[in-house]
């Protein structure tokens, strides 16, 4: 006996299917229609058909490219650190936590924390006058680094990115890390494997399909950073922080260019498109 | 030796990863003379001031209105989320229907970059009438609330045996009636947590608040930007400390209180 049968499940899902096509569905349909569209704020409602020029535009813009060329390496970069440090901090101290669990809250707190929060925050922090970092440095070194030029702004925002989301990744491992049977790592010793050993051969590849995730969910999140970026440096820096997001938003809001902002807009959806598919094809492969 | 250098390598993580936070807290203790020769970490005479400035004087900072902004759409968005997702979890979970196409599309949302639909809304919410309202806010908030309610629900719903369901049907209950007076009740800590978890997402919200509200239903993440805006004699450290401090109070309590089920929903979302 089928519990929900399938006319139920139809009316369950109804409610849910129809909200995220009226609030995703008409969206994703106006910006399809737009992207190839002559428009501007005064005709939003009578866009004209223009064809591709919109996608030759942002493809042809060095600016659209620098913001992809940003994203790409600000996602990877952070991606990366975020895991390798977050399955260190798993591995080494969970003898530590294992038995601690309060340990556990001050570890996820920066996850609780709005990323645009924490991006003013750190004006403070980096403050030439205020923040304590530069009036340390100074008191102890005599120099402070401009934190948020040219030069220095992509670095600056790749440690506060790490430094809020590596304890995402860090609970993953940690907890895909406790779920490893305590008999593979019993048996592993008795054949006379140390724990480097043990951890290289067999935890490492046990974790890696979470390590997979972790690193997509990572990626996927620094690649479209938005909030802590526009907050600390509001794309600043002679452009040199701009995102994807960013490059969207100020199109749209700030050059008032929205065949472009929207051409660019359908562009990223199809890289996503591209990056989850990949995704799902290799933790499928992972399952299989 | 190995467990003093874990408490150490743990030590410099919490300070490392929470410095922004524990450096705003004390910058909100400090009056605004002391900020100007003491920036460092110690103070010399801790001070209320800056909050009963900002909490003070309601004609100058309008926090208020940015906690109530915040609080009214994490609500909607929270709230509608759960409406939306609690049937759709129940029916994936016990039927056929959605598992092998609207599961996966939905929870594939959660890593779309979500400006792109930001400037289609815009416009919609003009012609709507729904920009800078909190009804507007909340039901984009529920949006980005959705795929993870939906991952956690359908996970706890499947772990409860269906002889529950089953066994009710017996007595002749209808499927809606098994959801509501069997399901919800068992599944209540995963509902809790859901709600939790999407509240906090929902307050920490920064883009839709930046893009779709000006002046009456400003966020308080948004609201808080505002303070480094300040016209004329630049930033006033302490009052914007006092209120990013206020503003990142309600998540980052609910997130402690809650840490224990957060964790777990969390890893159980990854493997959903």
């Amino acid at each position: 006996m089928a519990i929900v049968n399938r006319a139920e499940g139809r009316a369950y899902l109804t409610p849910l299917v129809g909200f995220l096509l009226f609030f995703l569905g008409f969206p994703a349909a106006v910006n399809l229609v737009y992207s190839i569209s002559t428009v501007s704020f005064e005709t939003l409602r009578s866009p004209s058909l223009s064809g591709f020029g919109n996608y030759a535009a942002v493809l042809a813009d060095r600016e659209f490219w620098g913001a992809v060329s940003f994203s790409m390496r600000f996602g990877v970069l952070t991606a990366v650190a975020e895991c390798l440090i977050g399955l260190f901090l798993a591995v080494f101290l969970t003898p530590l936590l294992a038995k601690r669990s309060y340990l556990m809250a001050p570890l996820m707190l920066p996850l609780m924390v709005a990323p645009a929060m924490i991006g003013l925050m750190y004006r403070l922090v980096l403050h030439e006058f205020a923040g304590p970092v530069p009036y340390y440095l100074f008191e102890w070194f005599g120099d402070s680094p401009a934190f948020l030029d040219v030069e220095n702004a992509f670095r600056t925002l790749l440690v506060v990115e790490i430094l809020q989301w590596t304890p995402f990744a860090f609970l993953l491992f940690y907890m895909a890390y406790a779920a490893i049977p305590l008999e593979v790592r019993e048996a592993a010793s008795l054949d006379g494997a140390s724990a480097l050993k043990a951890l290289w051969w067999i935890e490492l590849p046990l974790m890696l399909p979470t390590l997979v995730i972790a690193f997509f969910i990572r990626f996927i999140d620094g690649f479209r950073v938005f909030d802590n970026v526009y907050a600390l440096t509001g794309s600043g820096a002679g452009g040199s922080t701009t995102s994807l997001s960013i490059y969207i938003y100020q199109a749209f809001f700030k050059g008032g260019a929205i065949g472009k902002a929207v051409a660019a807009s359908v562009v990223l959806f199809l890289a996503s498109l591209a990056v989850l598919y990949g995704l799902n094809w290799i933790t499928g492969r992972g399952r299989r | 030796m190995l467990n003093l250098m874990r408490w150490l390598v743990f030590s410099i993580a919490v300070l490392a990863m929470n410095f922004p936070v524990i450096v705003t807290m004390i910058t909100s203790f400090k009056s605004a003379r002391e900020l100007s020769f003491n920036p460092g970490f110690w103070i010399g005479e801790p001070t209320l001031e800056n909050y009963t400035r900002v909490l003070g004087e309601t004609d100058r900072f309008n926090i208020y209105g940015y906690l109530f902004n915040s609080t009214v759409a994490s609500l909607i968005g929270t709230g509608v989320a759960i409406a939306l997702a609690f049937p759709a979890a129940y029916a994936i979970a016990r039927s056929e229907a959605g598992k092998r196409t609207l599961l996966p599309l939905i929870i594939n949302l959660r890593a779309v970059p979500l400006i792109i639909f930001a400037i289609p809304l815009y416009m919609m919410y003009q012609w709507l009438g729904l920009l800078d309202t909190q009804l507007g806010l909340g039901l984009i908030l529920t949006i980005v609330n959705t795929p993870l309610a939906l991952v956690i629900l359908v996970n706890a719903i499947s772990d409860v045996p269906s002889e529950l369901d089953e066994a009710a049907k017996m007595d002749g209950a209808s499927s809606w009636q098994v959801m509501l007076m069997i399901i919800r009740p068992v599944v209540r800590p995963a509902l809790v947590t859901t709600f939790i978890f999407g509240f906090i997402t929902a307050w920490n919200e920064f883009l839709f608040g930046l893009m779709l509200t000006t002046s009456r239903a400003v966020p308080m993440t948004v609201g808080a930007s505002f303070f480094f805006a300040a016209s004329g004699g630049g930033v006033q450290w302490g009052t914007a400390s006092a209120v990013m401090v206020l503003g990142a109070l309600p998540p980052a309590l609910l997130g402690l209180l809650m840490y224990r089920q957060i964790s777990a929903s969390l890893t159980g979302a990854v493997k959903g």
